[in-house]
């Protein structure tokens, strides 16, 4: 059949990165990183927890093509931050988030199975 | 600005939970990530369904690939899913599927000897890991067993035989549907309704039945003693806009305001029975981790760029 084998949707192919970052070479604190094998699951949240930083001007995410099994990632920051601080306080603001939401739903798993 | 946190800190509030359903408030968080807990619960946690059909005899009316198809959709008890391997980075075995790490085996051996039609159904597939076996759809609360019955595969008549192995893997949503834990995974933005009393007191008592009567569904009510519109289920508004054109015919605009708060959610979330609508949850947030994990910056991007900055802050000036 032609057609891409459906795992090539979220294996990450060997010698391939998972993450390349490329400066951009006009504006000073901008960049762009390309997430392979990713789509709006993560390019979304990555771009609403960039915009909760003040210093980020800039934070968007596309998705080029669907075949195409990445998305692009463009951060421009002040001079206070650079892309890849934003980019990596991003995912530890996120990750942090996520623990929270963790705890927070066995406590009430617990609280539920007491009460009910 | 080391140690400045952006993170946010949401709130739950369970509503109901049952094996198979859970209702849940999600507060103090945005629509990104309610999205991405939802796309991960239907495409990308985990479970165990059957892979690989080998079929020994077929005599049935279904030809092969329909019956393995039709295996490959019954849901099997997937706790185990999220410390099993892929098969496809299984290092114990070559991705062959055989091995315990990434596989579990199961056997089928019916026939029908008799002139009444003989249900093949889920209760006769035999798995060699007593952890993994088909979901059992029968009521607990049911005390008669011979409505206990399986997921039907295929009827015989008389003579008719199905005989196969079939090897279960791990796998996700994303590869192929029948991985999927979700049966269905919603969520909604919580209303907020506030009616503008005063102007409600210009309505007479059948102007106020007929504007009540608008909304499609039972979102207002009238207070029987005291003849007042009354918000009796907020959430049962589906943001049809009919009651706010409503009052507009009526000439009455701005009789009611609903917004639609931006960081509060009601989640649905309704298991196929392969794993509890709970760990659902919970396994969908360590997913998403995982994933975060796995788009950090590695160490030697972040070391060519250092190399780049100086010879740019060089070629600078700087
Ligand atoms: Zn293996």
């Amino acid at each position: 059949m032609n057609a891409p084998d459906r795992y090539e949707r979220f294996v990450v192919p060997e010698g391939t990165k998972k993450v390349s970052y490329e400066r951009d070479t006009k504006i000073i604190n901008a960049a762009s990183f390309t997430v392979e094998r990713e789509e709006h699951t993560i390019g979304n949240i990555l771009r609403m927890q960039l915009h909760r930083d003040p210093n980020v001007l800039f934070a968007g995410y596309k998705l080029p093509h669907p075949l195409q099994y990445k998305i692009i990632v463009r951060i421009h920051t002040t001079s206070q931050s650079s892309p890849m601080q934003a980019y990596n306080q991003s995912i530890n603001d996120l990750d942090r988030e996520l623990d929270h939401l963790k705890n927070a739903f066995e406590a009430e798993m617990l609280k539920f199975s007491r009460d009910y | 600005m080391e140690g400045a946190s952006y993170a946010r800190m949401p709130r739950v509030k369970i509503r109901e939970l049952k094996d198979d359903y859970a209702k849940f408030e999600l507060r103090d968080t945005d629509a990104s990530i309610a999205n991405a807990l939802r796309r991960v619960m239907i495409a990308e946690v985990p479970t165990i369904a059957i892979d690989l059909v080998e079929i020994e005899v077929n005599s049935s009316v279904l030809n092969d690939e329909f019956i393995a198809h039709r295996l490959g959709l019954i849901p099997l008890t997937s706790e185990r899913a999220m410390s099993m391997r892929f098969s496809r980075d299984c290092d114990a075995c070559d991705g062959d599927g055989q091995c315990e790490f990434c596989s579990v085996e199961f056997h089928l051996r019916v026939k029908c000897m008799t002139d009444q039609t003989l249900d093949v159904s889920s209760k006769d597939l035999y798995s060699s890991d007593h952890s993994v076996v088909p979901v059992d759809f029968s009521d607990p609360a049911a005390t008669d067993s011979s409505e206990n019955r399986g997921v039907i595969i295929v009827k015989l008549r008389r003579g008719q035989e199905l005989r196969l192995r079939a090897i279960a893997r791990k796998g996700i949503g994303k590869d192929h549907a029948k991985w999927s834990p979700a049966a269905t995974v919603t969520f909604m933005y919580e209303p907020e309704i506030h009616i503008n009393e005063d102007l409600m007191e210009t309505l007479t008592l059948e102007e106020k039945r007929e504007w009540v009567d608008s909304s499609p569904t039972r979102v207002f009510d009238i207070d029987p003693v005291t003849q007042q519109v009354m918000v009796v289920d907020s959430e049962a508004y589906s943001y049809d806009d009919e009651v706010i054109k409503k009052a507009e015919a009526m000439g009455k605009p701005g009789l009611v305001e609903i917004i639609a708060k931006q960081d509060s959610f009601i989640f649905t979330v309704e298991s196929t029975g392969a794993i509890k609508a709970s760990q659902l949850v919970l396994n969908a947030i360590e997913i998403l981790k995982q994933k975060l994990d796995a788009v950090r910056l590695s160490e030697d991007t972040v070391e060519a760029d250092d190399q780049f900055g100086e010879l740019g802050a060089h070629m600078r000036g700087g």
